[in-house]
């Protein structure tokens, strides 16, 4: 197939800006091209989006990079010689815990465990409510009826109470607390996925593909969930501070990850005690768990306004 | 909506983040009252109030200020043992009979007499209970079936306990120092009691008022106990008809404050009056506050750790050497333990009879992996470890888990309360525990039994000694001379059978002992006379008075 001249005769650089930018693709891959070119100039108008893409790529390639970055090891520390030291001594660039570790290398460490339960837990929620929001809003009746009371009785109760109450049965650990996390957080992405797909269930071209004879389950698959995607990723990137605050506050109550992990909601449990005199123990955890929710929250709020155009603005 | 929804989120996430912040922060309190003592402690390992059942460290302190036993020991001097109850005693010639004879016009909190009648009932009781301490009166040959013979009022006021063998007479007495001696209320206690259906386990028509004991309180001591909650409060109030001297206040209140750091403050704000569970960090920086003092006392409480014996690793002779190689001792003892503790890996605390402090121990990772080869663990294994969430167990556990690390042993921390991890213990389907041990009286042989006599290692055992709960059957020749030792009325040689006995469990046994506990308290300089005891049941606060 061709990308390289239009109909009429004007031929465009390809992948250059008019290539992209023009109105008359000649291609299927050249239209998606220049739709994902036309998101990005969007998102890329917004600095504070820039800065949060910036936090979240940082915190992927120091969590890629955790083995070289570190500086010692993040569970073995040296209890004897470098128990609580302060931020800035040589070579404890911000001081060490109670048990003589390097807080910096167990930040860096953490940082897999915090993109490990992010990750999982929307890789787990949103495909749930994504199937679920968009059956029920397509089928209507009774099986809307069953799918949206059983999401209510989801929503009713408070999150990170839920959450506790599952950990509580399965047994304290980071892989307990992912799913109690993924199990907690899939109802509002139904929800969502129920609204847009009421808005076209009846609209003409889900008709059309009707009356060429497709099943409910192609419809679904093919014709409704790709058109939910976009205020889903949103809503999913915007979770994703939740989502670590969830992870951190089970941490933080000794429900998550087990020590020696070096989980950062754990890690400010443990710098709790000395946080009278010795407060960087649970600080230096707490202002990565700041900065990254912070990176999510920015990165979703461009990514919405990006994605959505009629919801930008408001 | 999209759009409202995340500014809630926004607020939600802050709020969250505010939440973690201010967790941390402990919640003002009033000045305490000028009539009451307010302790800040850690007693999340209360399990019942129950003298005959109880039988954990917090308890016993709660008990020896609400009851009285026959005898105690003198508080100025733990070598002897003085009358409480008991105005005099003697001993029949052949060593088998005490007679006890009660001072007069004593009464209960509730008012009802004092009688032989009630210690009779109240030996019996704990016996045939049958709960953790009832080992301590069945060791001297009590049964359900003999101990109305055996512990019986023959007068009003004349009680007589005889035993099955011509026991030194300071071991017997000190063993009836222990809190599972105090004297209840019959009337009281049987008026609660509830009627079961009796077992093959339990062949007895009445509980002895064991479920309502179980906060309830029939004691005779300087406090009553008005309220036990669970992980909140203790409050006890000066008993009128206490027979000795008046407590000075009116009201103690214990409060559950598991945190340090939150003792600490409290006490600085003067919220509280005593701050028992200070650590090292937080007890250096209360010391230099104005109005804050420091009174510290050598505990006969040991820490250790324990390997279950069922387990198929642990149960290697090789392993259990090597385990005792892998913990820093040196950084425990410097780091962790500072102030409150001293490194100490002997059975027998430092000041009981016969007590030796070797320690050839230390962190030597290269010679355990040689032992682990041995073993054939070369790649090592994985365990658990149960741990009680406080410190600073919690802090060696994690040091241990480092060290051990370092020999390829993998160990998971199992966090629990002090009821979860003491239960599982006692159940024996833990893999490594981590505790402490207070001698239940002062004397070797508290310790000697329960970490060298293994009865019955079968799961049916009924004497649920330190041995049994890690399944460690004991060499004869140990238990033996554990036994041996107790008959024996010449000191300096009961002494070198301890001595011996020290040496060799340090050797072989499933226990690698690492400090004995120094108590510390931080208090406020208003309180006159407050003192903590040389052991876990005497940390008496009725002597105690507030400017």
């Amino acid at each position: 197939m061709s990308h390289q001249s239009t109909s009429m005769g004007e031929t465009l650089k390809p992948y250059s800006r008019a290539w992209l930018l023009s109105d008359r693709p000649t291609s299927r891959n050249q239209a998606r091209l220049g739709r994902a070119y036309i998101i990005w100039r969007r998102f890329a108008e917004n600095r504070l989006a820039l800065i949060g893409l910036g936090i979240i790529l940082a915190l992927l390639v120091v969590a890629a990079l955790a083995d070289v970055l570190a500086p010692h090891n993040p569970v073995q520390g040296d209890l004897m010689n470098a128990r609580l030291l302060p931020p800035g001594t040589p070579s404890y660039l911000l001081g060490t815990d109670d048990q003589g570790r390097d807080i910096l290398s167990r930040l860096i460490h953490g940082s897999r465990l915090t993109l490990f339960v992010v990750v999982l837990v929307a890789v787990i929620a949103a495909p749930i409510g994504l199937i679920v929001g968009t059956v029920s809003g397509y089928a209507g009746g009774w099986v809307d009826a069953v799918l949206m009371r059983i999401t209510d009785i989801f929503l009713a109760f408070p999150k990170l109470v839920l959450a506790l109450a599952l950990v509580a049965a399965l047994g304290p650990g980071i892989e307990n607390a992912i799913l109690a996390i993924a199990v907690t957080s899939w109802p509002p992405y139904a929800r969502i996925a129920r609204a847009e797909t009421l808005t076209f269930r009846n609209s003409e071209f889900i008709s059309a593909v009707k009356l060429m004879g497709a099943s409910p389950f192609r419809i679904v698959l093919r014709h409704v969930m790709p058109l939910c995607m976009s205020s889903l990723i949103v809503r999913v990137t915007l979770d994703m501070a939740g989502i670590i605050l969830t992870a951190a506050g089970l941490g933080f109550l000794g429900l998550g990850a087990q020590p020696p992990l070096p989980e950062w909601g754990a890690m400010i449990a443990s710098g709790r005690r000395f946080i009278l005199d010795q407060w960087w123990v649970a600080a230096m955890p707490g202002f990565a768990i700041l900065v990254v929710s912070l990176g999510f929250n920015l990165l979703g709020d461009g990514l919405r306004d990006a994605l959505d155009p009629k919801e930008a603005g408001q | 909506m999209i759009h409202s929804l995340h500014a809630g989120i926004r607020l939600l996430s802050t709020s969250a983040a505010l939440s973690l912040l201010l967790a941390a922060a402990p919640q003002a309190f009033a000045a305490t009252p000028a009539d009451t003592l307010v302790e800040g402690f850690a007693f999340d390992d209360i399990i019942t109030l129950d003298p005959g059942e109880a039988f954990e460290l917090s308890t016993a302190e709660i008990t020896a200020n609400s009851y009285s036993k026959l005898v105690m020991l003198d508080p100025a001097d733990t070598s002897k043992v003085v009358g409480e109850l008991a105005d005099s005693w003697t001993v029949s010639d052949d060593g088998l009979t005490y007679t006890f004879k009660l001072k007069s016009g004593l009464k209960f909190a509730s008012g009802n007499p004092i009688t032989a009648e009630d210690v009779a009932f109240s030996f019996e009781r704990a016996v045939k209970l049958d709960k953790s301490p009832a080992f301590l009166l069945t060791q001297f040959g009590l049964k359900g079936d003999n101990v109305a013979e055996k512990a019986k009022a023959s007068g009003a006021d004349t009680f007589v306990f005889t035993v099955d063998k011509p026991y030194a007479p300071s071991f017997v007495l000190n063993v009836l120092t222990a809190t599972v001696a105090s004297v209840v209320d019959k009337k009281l206690v049987m008026e609660h009691a509830k009627k079961v259906t009796p077992s093959a386990d339990y062949k007895y028509e009445t509980d002895f008022g064991n479920e309502w004991m179980k906060t309830g309180y029939a004691g005779s001591g300087a406090y009553k106990v008005l309220t036990w909650r669970a992980n909140e409060a203790i409050i006890m109030e000066a008993n009128p008809n206490f027979f000795g001297e008046k407590p000075k206040l009116k009201r103690v209140i214990y409060r559950h404050m598991k945190e340090s750091s939150g003792q600490r403050l409290a006490l600085e704000n003067g919220d509280i009056d005593v701050a028992r569970n200070l650590e090292p960090g937080d007890m250096e920086a209360v010391t230099k506050k104005n109005g804050i003092q420091l009174t510290s006392a050598p505990k006969g409480t040991v820490y250790f750790f324990s390997l279950n014996q069922k387990n198929k690793n642990l149960a290697k002779p090789e392993v259990v050497e090597a385990m005792k190689y892998l913990v820093d001792y040196d950084a425990i003892g410097a780091k962790l333990i500072k102030g409150i503790g001293e490194i100490h890996q002997t059975f027998l605390p430092k000041g009981q009879l016969g007590a030796i402090d070797d320690k050839p121990y230390k962190l030597d990772v290269a010679k355990a992996k040689e032992l682990l080869a041995k073993a054939g663990l070369k790649d090592g294994f994985t365990i658990t470890m149960d741990v009680r969430n406080t410190q600073p167990v919690t802090g060696i556990a994690e040091s241990v888990q480092q060290t051990l690390a370092q020999a390829g042993i993998k160990m998971e921390i199992i966090p629990g309360d002090g009821k979860q991890t003491l239960t599982k213990f006692r159940a024996r389907t833990h893999d490594l525990y981590i505790g402490q041990w207070g001698s239940d009286y002062f004397d070797p042989n508290s310790n000697a039994e329960t970490f060298a006599i293994n009865y019955d290692n079968s799961d049916a055992g009924t004497n649920k000694t330190l041995a049994w709960r890690n399944a460690w059957d004991v060499p004869k020749e140990y238990s033996d001379a554990a036994k041996g030792a107790l008959l024996e009325k010449d000191a300096a040689k009961r002494a070198a059978i301890y001595e011996d006995l020290q040496k060799k469990l340090l050797a072989t046994s499933p226990f690698v002992f690492l400090f004995q506990q120094t108590e510390v308290a931080g208090y406020s300089s208003k309180l006159k006379n407050f003192k903590l005891g040389p052991s876990f049941d005497t940390n008496f606060v009725y002597t105690v008075s507030k400017e």
